[in-house]
């Protein structure tokens, strides 16, 4: 009965496709990468001394990771929402379900229908954006750094398909989409600005006060043996770990931590940065993206048994 | 023997929420034959929809069973959608898509092949009366044209059985009727419809059985008929007749008949009441007479519900 789950893809895809909602998000992704780009190439040019130790392609692998942070989710909820709510409540799900079709494969379309969605928006983002980046900004991207651009579309992916499946599980439960809405930007602020508080709170309580800054070097760059780290660096350091800690299960973290991988640098021979390899990136996160794809698949395992049990007319 | 299409023996429903229990359907059982019109006639909050929506597989019965089309209705509910078409109560269609789009989208779902849809939406569109309109979007649509479309998207698959609920409400006289010709239409052609309503001034005269429910029991059940023997021995039987002369020699002789408690001379008729069936002596009495016309009474519809909803009482 698969064909019926991809009818039900088609119709939401084509409906997308036809909605400013869609393109308005797509847009918004576009500005926050050009922005982004914008940013990155100032900050190289504009800071005496910066380029001598970064490059403008790194910056611009920074502020998408920012981008894909915050407008990714907004993707995923403004697809997830409205799938089985605005259906209720316009009443046409009473139609759908009167035909001979299955519950899970109405629950399964939308599910294809997102995953396409998702990775168009993401795609065509980057596609619109990256040469813009390279022509208006003057950002010289190399292989290796369009390599990593493009696979951070990988987590950023999940991350969008996570707030997603978290939307639908909403949107199943609720009668109102306007509803499923609220609950779910409602989660989307608490993962992305509300626990990070938390886990700072939580780790200045216990560690207590900072120590005071002594003039020592910052000795915490990687790959310089020898170096003794400051009280302020190990006190940064163990800061980081408790907030990690707490943010572990969060979405927005476990996402950071992948593409932080993707994009980590190690001191060359020659005393410059550059990438570490693709395999050892992933190896580095793939505890991350598992996280993420598991999330995905438990909300939408949730979504499924309550649809399923629901009945839809009263 | 009478083939039925639908045959529901003593269901119940109980819905469960926080504030308590609701009996929608308590202990429901009916036959609606083959090729019939067959009205569900209740007022709101009676069980109607429930029962339509358990028929079709939206809901499941607490207890109880019912078979449409000889299909059991929790076990094999996707054969029956195979061959059901409803038009629910509280639908919507997809309002930013055509009368066409908004089809395609169903009759695929509805497991139409895609070389036969077209043609099929292009009938159904016909019927209803609806082919100019194909292409503009639905929420151009006055309420009775959406009304017309919901029951073009029931007829998509061609189905043996209609189950259309509420099917007139919000429509204006003319749209009305025309709606009920085109069930009087379909019914000639050899479909069975079950068409509920709480509206018996708008479909209890196209309608030739019915079930009355009330609180979700079925309180009296068959054809008008049939439902109409307990209402003449508990009312009396009623006729009607004109004669050409001899009207007043006439009405002394029908006050003679035995068990006759009223006669009366009402618009060019007279009206006869009795506690009995006088058929035979009616006959006897008036052949005398230049008969023009002779008739016993039927009770309608309203009379019928107002009668069974009292208890049968006088």
């Amino acid at each position: 009965m698969i064909e019926k789950a991809l009818v039900v893809a088609r119709k939401e895809i084509l409906e997308n496709l036809k909605s400013a909602r869609y393109w308005g998000i797509v847009a918004i992704f576009i500005l926050f990468y050009l922005a982004a780009a914008s940013y990155a190439g100032f900050a190289v040019r504009g800071f005496a001394g910066m380029a001598t130790f970064t490059r403008a392609a790194f910056e611009l692998g920074n502020q998408a990771v920012t981008t894909f942070q915050y407008v990714a989710p907004i993707l995923g909820i403004a697809l997830g929402f409205s799938a089985i709510a605005a259906e209720r409540e316009k009443g046409t799900i009473r139609l759908v379900l009167s035909r001979p079709i299955f519950r899970d494969d109405f629950i399964n379309g939308k599910v294809i229908a997102a995953v396409c969605l998702i990775t168009l928006a993401l795609g065509v983002s980057t596609a619109v954006s990256l040469p813009l980046a390279v022509i208006v900004q003057g950002i010289n991207l190399t292989g290796e750094d369009l390599v990593r651009l493009l696979l951070l579309l990988l987590p950023a992916t999940l991350l969008a398909l996570v707030y997603y499946a978290m939307a639908l599980f909403v949107s199943v439960l609720s009668s109102r989409s306007g509803q499923a809405l609220v609950i779910s930007l409602v989660v989307w602020i608490f993962f992305t600005f509300i626990l990070p508080i938390v886990a700072s709170l939580i780790a200045f309580q216990v560690l207590g006060p900072p120590p005071a800054f002594t003039g020592r070097p910052n000795a915490t760059t990687p790959g310089v043996p020898g170096q003794e780290p400051s009280p302020v660096a190990q006190y940064r350091t163990q800061l980081n770990q408790i907030t990690s800690s707490v943010q572990f299960f969060s979405p927005n973290a476990r996402f950071s931590s992948v593409a932080n991988a993707i994009f980590a640098r190690q001191r060359t021979s020659a005393g410059s940065f550059a990438y570490v390899s693709i395999a050892d990136a992933l190896s580095r996160g793939w505890l991350d993206l598992t996280i993420l794809a598991a999330y995905t698949a438990v909300f939408i395992a949730l979504s499924y048994v309550v649809f399923l049990r629901r009945q839809e007319v009263r | 023997m009478v083939e039925l299409a639908i045959e529901v023996e003593n269901l119940v429903k109980v819905y469960r929420d926080r504030s308590g229990e609701v009996r929608a359907l308590d202990g429901v059982s009916f036959r609606v034959p083959k090729g019939v019109l067959h009205g569900l006639f209740g007022p709101n909050g009676s069980g109607k929809t429930t029962l339509i929506s358990i028929l079709v597989g939206l809901q499941l019965p607490t207890s109880g069973s019912a078979r449409v089309l000889g299909f059991d209705s929790v076990r094999e509910s996707l054969e029956i959608r195979k061959r059901v078409g409803l038009l629910p109560e509280n639908y919507g269609f997809y309002e930013y898509m055509s009368a066409r789009e908004n089809l395609e989208y169903l009759g695929r779902l509805d497991g139409i092949p895609p070389s036969k849809l077209k043609e099929r939406i292009n009938e159904v569109l016909e019927l209803v009366g609806l082919r100019e309109w194909a292409d503009a979007k639905v929420k151009s649509f006055s309420r009775g044209m959406t009304q017309r479309l919901a029951l073009a998207q029931a007829l998509l698959k061609d189905p043996e059985l209609l189950l259309l609920d509420e099917p007139t409400l919000g429509l204006d006289p003319q749209g009305s009727a025309e709606f009920k010709k085109l069930m009087e239409q379909l019914v000639r052609e050899g479909r069975t419809i079950l068409v509920s309503t709480h509206l018996l001034h708008e479909l209890g005269h196209v309608c030739t059985h019915a079930a009355l429910i009330w609180r979700g029991r079925v309180v009296a059940q068959g054809s008008l008929g049939e439902l109409s023997i307990k209402y003449r021995e508990a009312r009396g039987y009623t006729y009607e007749l004109a004669v050409a002369e001899g009207v007043e020699e006439l009405l002394s002789e029908l006050r003679s008949i035995a068990g006759v408690s009223y006669v009366a001379l009402e618009n060019d008729k007279i009206r006869v009441r009795a506690s009995r069936d006088i058929s035979e002596e009616l006959t006897a009495v008036t052949g005398k007479y230049r008969v023009r016309y002779l008739a016993p009474l039927t009770p309608t519809w309203d009379e019928l519900y107002r009668f069974y909803y009292g208890g049968g009482e006088e």
